[in-house]
């Protein structure tokens, strides 16, 4: 699995609350991804077996409201999720401590 | 209110259209799904305005329509093969001859219609002054043509090497002709839910 920037947010939001279940539109604003990003990769993630979802119960006090879907991560997926969360930020901040960057203007031309 | 009934209701076909790339119970789910979803968007009340809401809405749209473009299509995406393998499996139709051959028979077409628009302008024109009315029956055939094509073009599931809006507009650009390639070159069949090797 490769993490992208939109997968990585994706799997933010679903490893904060992974009990939690998180229908199309919440998890569109939480991760502030357009359906057209949020959807395929969820169809990845759920061919893969790392997401699994559910329909809704129909609840009368719905309001008369369509059922939603909802997407939660499998104990897998939330493994796998946190690990590949862990590495990135591991992966970031490990650019970031690079003491040996040449100070401004020693040496190379500036890109 | 009428307004947003009919973003609603807008929106909610466009959903159903762009399921009907799936396979039948699958694009039931999905229709399902992504409709309660823009249930959910539509009553959003954190959205205050409701042009805000319609626009976010439409935005949704788009991106299933793209998402059932891409998740309906197999693995290599985009490329020709791929798109044509597609149809192939799904729509119930043998192979198609080579690209050469249909685009003959579109260009033959077009000549006998041409050489036949021709000579009836010529035989109808012949008085000193042409009467119009030979345009008057051309004009009304190729409109209604073209609306055939174009009904055609939106109504299928899917078309054959261009896109669905390249297809229309080659259709509106070139009056007979554009339609005649269609209908030859790009059409697949009737738009059906692709659900190979089930009886209907």
């Amino acid at each position: 699995m490769k993490l992208t920037a939109p997968l990585e947010r994706v799997l933010r939001v679903l490893v904060a609350d992974p009990a939690a279940p998180h229908y199309g539109y919440d998890l569109m604003k939480a991760a502030r991804l357009p359906s057209g990003t949020l959807y395929p990769m969820l169809a990845r993630l759920q061919q893969e077996g790392l997401v699994d979802s559910q329909w809704e119960d129909q609840r009368p006090d719905a309001g008369g409201r369509p059922p939603r879907k909802y997407y939660r991560l499998t104990a897998e997926g939330a493994r796998v999720a946190r690990l590949e969360l862990a590495r990135a930020s591991a992966a970031a901040s490990g650019t970031r401590n690079v003491a040996a960057w040449p100070a401004p203007g020693t040496q190379g031309s500036p890109s | 209110m009428s307004g947003a009934w009919s973003v609603r209701r807008t929106c909610e076909r466009m959903i159903r259209s762009s399921c009907r790339h799936f396979p039948a119970e699958v694009g039931d789910d999905r229709c399902r799904e992504w409709t309660a979803e823009l249930a959910a968007i539509l009553d959003d009340e954190s959205i205050r305005s409701p042009v805000l809401r319609a626009l976010r809405a439409f935005a949704f749209c788009a991106g299933i329509v793209s998402t059932s473009r891409q998740l309906s299509r197999p693995a290599r995406a985009g490329s020709r093969s791929a798109r044509n393998e597609q149809w192939r499996t799904g729509a119930p139709r043998t192979r198609p001859g080579g690209m050469a051959v249909r685009l003959a028979v579109g260009l033959a077409i077009w000549l006998v219609v041409a050489a036949g628009f021709i000579t009836a302008m010529r035989v109808l024109g012949t008085g000193p002054r042409p009467t119009p009315w030979p345009i008057l029956l051309v004009v009304p055939l190729g409109i209604g043509f073209d609306a055939y094509c174009l009904r055609d073009i939106v109504r299928a599931a899917d078309v054959r090497y261009l896109r669905k809006w390249v297809w229309a507009l080659i259709c509106l650009a070139q009056m007979p002709l554009g339609g005649i390639l269609y209908l030859t070159i790009g059409r697949v069949g009737p738009a059906q839910p692709m659900t190979p090797g089930t009886p209907s």
